[in-house]
């Protein structure tokens, strides 16, 4: 009885904070620049931030990343700010499916989500639930769109203090919404689905030699309390292996990505307090591939792609441009008393909805422990079949571990192509065809 | 007798029929074009160095270097037309230890041996081969019994064709004689000693060159794989993925152990039980055909698979006497015996003629051994054909159904067989009861089945993988012809649990992975027979547990871990540590070491030397009608106890450290 009632009243604070969407709020969350690009004083195209002008420039730069600045890691090229519009399908659904979603009960407990962007206002700092929202806005949000495929994507460990490349890992990842579909066949749904899939990853590593025919396959379920079903081909052992996936912060293959940290958070939303903390205009790490200048030390590409250049202490950051956007600012802290992050900050993109241009993530004690920053390109300015996509490429990332001076960098091939990325290739028995 | 057909033009041919009989229902352009395709090759290339060091042996002698392996390894793919891919890897290993240890395994292995008998309780060490000075007993001992037909009796005084050189005793390097059976097994190359060498299946006849170059063999087994395959959409979602070629076909969800995954025989020769699977299962040539057809309204997925292994039987290869890895020493025991068929060859403490005394016995030939090898030849009833279906409930349970029908790829060995009475020198097609025996590879029949999950709660995977199997031969001393047909069940239970261990590395998991495999015989035969116990030494049920920690240290570079196995009912266990350093994407260096322990004690068992096959001249002082033949149980280590003490006891004083350099070009 008593937690019925309290199940009750949790669920009437949601109802209380649930004004009525609308037209304008879709027009806003889609378009925040509608009334002009955001300034901030000296802040131009073309500045450089670095360690000496870097405080001028404080709260405009993510904590996390102010502090490498500061420690001389790396110099920030500001460029223009630039729309990244969504897919029109998107937004369409979240138009069609306004005023649907509602947050239930227990966080982690959605209803009546359909497709789009579950909850298109702007959050609002006396919702007790305003960061858990944002959390299913990033959830369903476009992310990869119903699918993409890297392929390939680079990752280099670096020794941060002396430059070595450690060790390079040549994947080729794929992505899939079985549920929430917006724009490719099928729609709105994959069927059959009995399961209730969400999505799935499905990632193959070529290179190196004790990695080469390794296969990942991590399906996520539309039931946020439910853990993600995981399986691994070992090309040495040529069979496919069930994986225990509660460990989310493990190291993933070493690197300085825990598997939680996959695309900003890759977790279960009720695995997470959510805090929204408010918003700001921050610099992001968002730029036109095509106006680079890329790297001239990758593998040549059949196609003449190139990947974004690395530089910065120990080449441990993508040298590219940012940019200032609007962001909210989000507060994840673990659930599980035991989880060795104290709490994640991240600075959602309002536009994009995603939340990894430049996380924060503390470690037990509180203290800053790593600082993970994913590049977007704008779709139009990367390779052909991206173009008019409405998704924000991953071009690149940097994940740097600031108390053991490591870092891992990422050189995407993104390809938003539903060719790369049939059903069939996400069930494990594909894994099984290999070789 | 040598039992080698010539198979290569059957294979080719059978190749081509597989694919020609697998396409009919696809479209011309549905078959790849082998040569216009302009993807290019995907070529890698590897040298890898195998070092090992074995400590001293049973008869207290350091063995020394028993690895020098040398291997060149290419790994090729091409993306050919209308999605069909070619797969292959060619493998090439050089041996070195035959040159530069050729005192163990080489030319020069080996050497004189003497035998045993036991007089009274004590234990005399007595000549090999001759009967004086107080030796065994021979010709003429046995002819001055004087009995009806002695002077017809078919032991030997001498050898003249058999010399005692280059010879060990039968299991010297893992137990002493102590009063059992033993005899002679010649362990020097068969280019340099023909005695007891025969196609036991892929081993048992291989000369220096080909023991030092295995894969350049007649079955061509440096195409470690070579396949094409492809998955063709057959609408609604679904698939038909089909491989066809030299390839292997892994079954089941267990590591080390062989429940379901049993359609490759494997190449214990090339490390024992220490190497990975993929590198030690035998390809074979199948096709495969797979109906994947995804998810319905009630499971996530649905995939039918069936395999035709077309190719000629092979089996296990155990490894060749005198080589440094003799899976159950079961190799030594076959040239052995078959030395003792085609020269005959002094038994130790065989002939029981008073209380507690046994006398090395010198058997002549076509008298005790093994004769005949009947590997399967290649015909139509004779390849394999197995099945498979494999889903995912609605839940996330995955799971298999697994049937086959195969060749076992272990041999049985059918005794009572033809033989001369030593005594009379009688023959009959049949002598019950008799230690002469031919090896057959029986037909088996499997039905299994494995499933995994995992456990939020416990933060673990589990799987299990069990399998019947029906027409599986056991060594049974209670039976006419020394072997039974019995059904098994086979079964293990695994659990891997990813834990953070602070002090190995706080922010990766280090992997647990812990199993337990169990084997039950049914109809399981076990009795007194008046001096001990006789029927199936293996045991009725047998319990393997493994456990595997394996961490991850300076971005999974360096990789710490230990697996201890441990053999219950045999009560030996190994303990292998090993440390993977990959200090660059291309070059990785493994050190290691297996070292093995408990005790043999008990794992000796009835031998039929009381089995009194040639009534009454053998029936001693055993209990019983001494006109009639049947095992009466007395027992030694030789040649049953080596199925109780598995392959982990009977390698219990090869402990061995390693190192192992692998380069990527």
């Amino acid at each position: 009885m008593k937690k019925t009632l309290i199940a009750a009243t949790v669920a009437l604070l949601a109802t209380g904070f649930a004004h009525a969407t609308t037209e304008a709020d879709v027009e806003n969350t889609f378009n925040p620049y509608k009334g002009g690009f955001p300034k901030v004083n000296g802040l131009n195209p073309g500045t450089v931030i670095n360690k000496a002008n870097a405080d001028q420039f404080k709260d405009a730069i993510p904590a996390g990343v102010f502090k490498l600045v500061k420690d001389g890691m790396f110099e920030i090229k500001v460029g223009p700010t630039t729309q990244f519009e969504l897919s029109k399908a998107y937004i369409e659904a979240t138009r069609k499916n306004l005023g649907k979603a509602k947050l239930g009960a227990k966080n982690g407990d959605l209803e009546g989500y359909v497709a789009g962007r579950p909850f298109p206002e702007e959050p609002d700092a006396k919702d007790p639930r305003a960061g858990e929202k944002l959390a299913w806005n990033y959830k369903y949000g476009v992310n990869w769109g119903d699918g993409a495929a890297i392929s390939p994507f680079y990752w280099k460990y670096r020794n941060m203090q002396t430059g070595q490349v450690e060790k390079t890992i040549k994947f080729n990842f794929h992505f899939l919404n079985f549920k929430h579909r917006v724009k490719d066949a099928p729609v709105p749904e994959v069927t059959p689905n009995p399961s209730e899939l969400f999505r799935a990853i499905y990632v193959k590593a070529l290179d190196p030699q004790d990695l080469k025919n390794t296969q990942l396959l991590i399906q996520r379920y539309e039931d946020d309390q439910k853990l993600d079903d995981a399986y691994l081909y070992l090309g040495f052992q040529r069979r496919v292996r069930r994986l225990a996936t509660g460990q989310t912060t493990d190291a993933f293959l070493g690197s300085d990505l825990m598997i939680e940290d996959f695309e900003g958070y890759n977790g279960r939303i009720s695995d997470m307090k959510w805090t929204y903390k408010g918003t700001k205009n921050v610099i992001l790490p968002m730029w036109n591939h095509n106006e680079l200048k890329l790297a001239t030390d990758m593998p040549a590409e059949a196609d003449g792609y190139k990947y974004v250049d690395f530089g910065g202490q120990g080449g441990c950051f993508h040298s590219a441009s940012w940019q200032l956007r609007k962001v909210y600012v989000l507060e994840a802290a673990p659930v599980n008393a035991n989880h060795p992050v104290s709490k994640r900050v991240f600075y959602m993109d309002a536009q994009l909805g995603n939340l990894n241009g430049a996380n924060e993530i503390y470690d037990r004690k509180g203290e800053l422990w790593k600082v993970f920053m994913v590049g977007k390109s704008h779709p139009d300015s990367h390779l052909p079949i991206n173009k008019g996509s409405g998704i924000g490429i991953d071009d690149a990332f940097s994940m740097v571990d600031v108390q053991s001076k490591h870092c891992t960098t990422g050189q995407f091939k993104g390809q938003v192509d539903p060719k790369l990325n049939p059903p069939s290739m996400f069930q494990v028995q594909y894994m099984r065809g290999g070789d | 007798m040598r039992n080698r057909p010539s198979r290569k033009v059957p294979v080719l041919s059978l190749t081509a029929l597989a694919v020609a009989a697998a396409m009919p229902a696809f479209a011309q352009e549905n078959l790849p074009d082998m040569g216009s395709s302009s993807e290019p090759w995907q070529v890698d290339t590897y040298y890898e160095n195998h070092t090992a060091f074995r400590g001293r042996d049973n008869t207290g002698k350091v063995v020394g270097l028993s690895k020098f392996r040398n291997t060149m390894q290419v790994e090729a793919d091409k993306k050919l037309s209308s999605g069909w891919v070619f797969h292959s890897v060619l493998r090439g290993s050089w041996d070195g230890v035959y040159r530069m240890n050729k005192g163990q395994y080489g030319e020069d292995a080996g050497g004189s041996i003497g035998a045993q008998s036991t007089l009274g309780g004590t234990l005399a060490d007595v000549p090999w081969g001759s009967t004086s000075p107080a030796g065994p007993l021979g010709y003429s001992a046995v002819a001055g019994l004087g009995y009806p037909g002695s002077a017809n009796n078919k032991f030997m005084d001498a050898y003249p064709n058999n010399p005692n050189e280059g010879l060990r005793v039968l299991g010297d390097r893992w137990h002493n004689v102590n009063g059992g059976v033993a005899f002679a097994t010649p362990v020097r190359p068969c280019n340099v000693d023909r005695r007891g060498c025969t196609d036991f299946g892929g081993y048992g006849d291989k000369n220096t060159t080909e023991l030092e170059f295995p894969e350049f063999n007649s079955r061509l087994d440096f195409i470690r794989e070579a396949y094409v395959k492809n998955s063709l959409d057959i609408g609604g979602g679904q698939e038909l993925f089909l491989k066809l070629g030299k390839q292997q076909v892994v079954w089941g969800r267990t590591d080390l152990f062989r429940v379901l995954d049993v359609i490759n025989p494997v190449d214990y020769s090339r490390n024992n039980i220490y190497d990975e699977l993929q590198d030690i299962r035998i390809p074979m040539w199948i096709a495969q055909a797979e109906w994947r057809m995804g998810a319905s309204e009630t499971m996530q997925d649905r995939n039918l698979q069936l395999i035709w292994n077309f190719d000629q039987f092979r089996a296990n290869n155990l490894g060749q006497c005198g080589t440094a890895n003799v899976a159950l020493d079961a190799g030594c025991f076959f040239r052995g015996m078959r030395t003792l068929w085609d020269y005959g060859g002094t038994v130790s403490n065989f002939a029981n003629v008073g209380p507690d005394t046994y006398l090395a016995t010198n058997f002549g030939p076509g008298q005790i051994g093994l004769a005949n090898v009947n590997l399967p030849k290649w015909s139509l009833a004779n390849t394999q054909i197995g099945g498979k279906f494999e889903g995912v409930t609605m839940g996330g349970l995955n799971f298999s159904l697994n049937a086959l029908h195969y060749r076992s790829q272990l041999p049985s060995l059918h005794g009572g067989k033809r033989a001369t009475n030593s005594f009379t020198g009688q023959y009959q097609n049949a002598w019950p009861y008799l230690i002469s025996f031919d090896m057959e590879f029986p037909r088996v029949n499997l039905l299994g089945g494995s499933m995994d999950f995992q456990s939020e709660a416990l933060g673990a995977a589990f799987r299990f993988e069990g399998a019947m199997t029906w027409g599986e031969e056991f060594a049974n001393t209670n039976r006419e012809q020394l072997y039974s047909k019995n059904r098994v069940w086979r079964s293990v239970i695994g659990v891997d649990r990813p834990t953070f261990v602070s002090w190995i590395n706080p922010n990766r998991t280090t992997l647990f992975s812990a199993q337990l495999f169990w084997q039950h015989i049914f109809d399981h035969e076990r009795e007194n027979g008046g001096v001990g116990e006789r029927g199936i030494p293996d045991f009725k049920d047998n319990f393997i547990g493994t456990l595997l920690m394996k961490g991850f240290l300076a971005g999974d570079r360096i990789s710490p871990q230990l697996i201890i196995a441990r053999d219950f009912r045999s009560r030996t266990h190994a303990i292998a540590p090993a440390l993977e350093w990959s200090t660059t994407d291309k070059l990785k260096f493994t050190f290691g070491a297996n070292f093995k322990g408990g005790s043999n004690g008990g794992n000796s068992f009835d031998d039929c030397r009381s089995c009194n096959p040639f009534a009454p001249y053998t029936a001693g002082t055993y209990p019983g009608d001494p006109m009639t033949a049947y095992s009466r149980g007395l027992s030694g280590m030789e040649p049953l106890g080596r199925f109780r003490a598995g392959p982990i006891g009977a390698a219990i004083r090869e402990d061995e450290i390693f190192l192992t350099m692998r380069y990527k070009f």
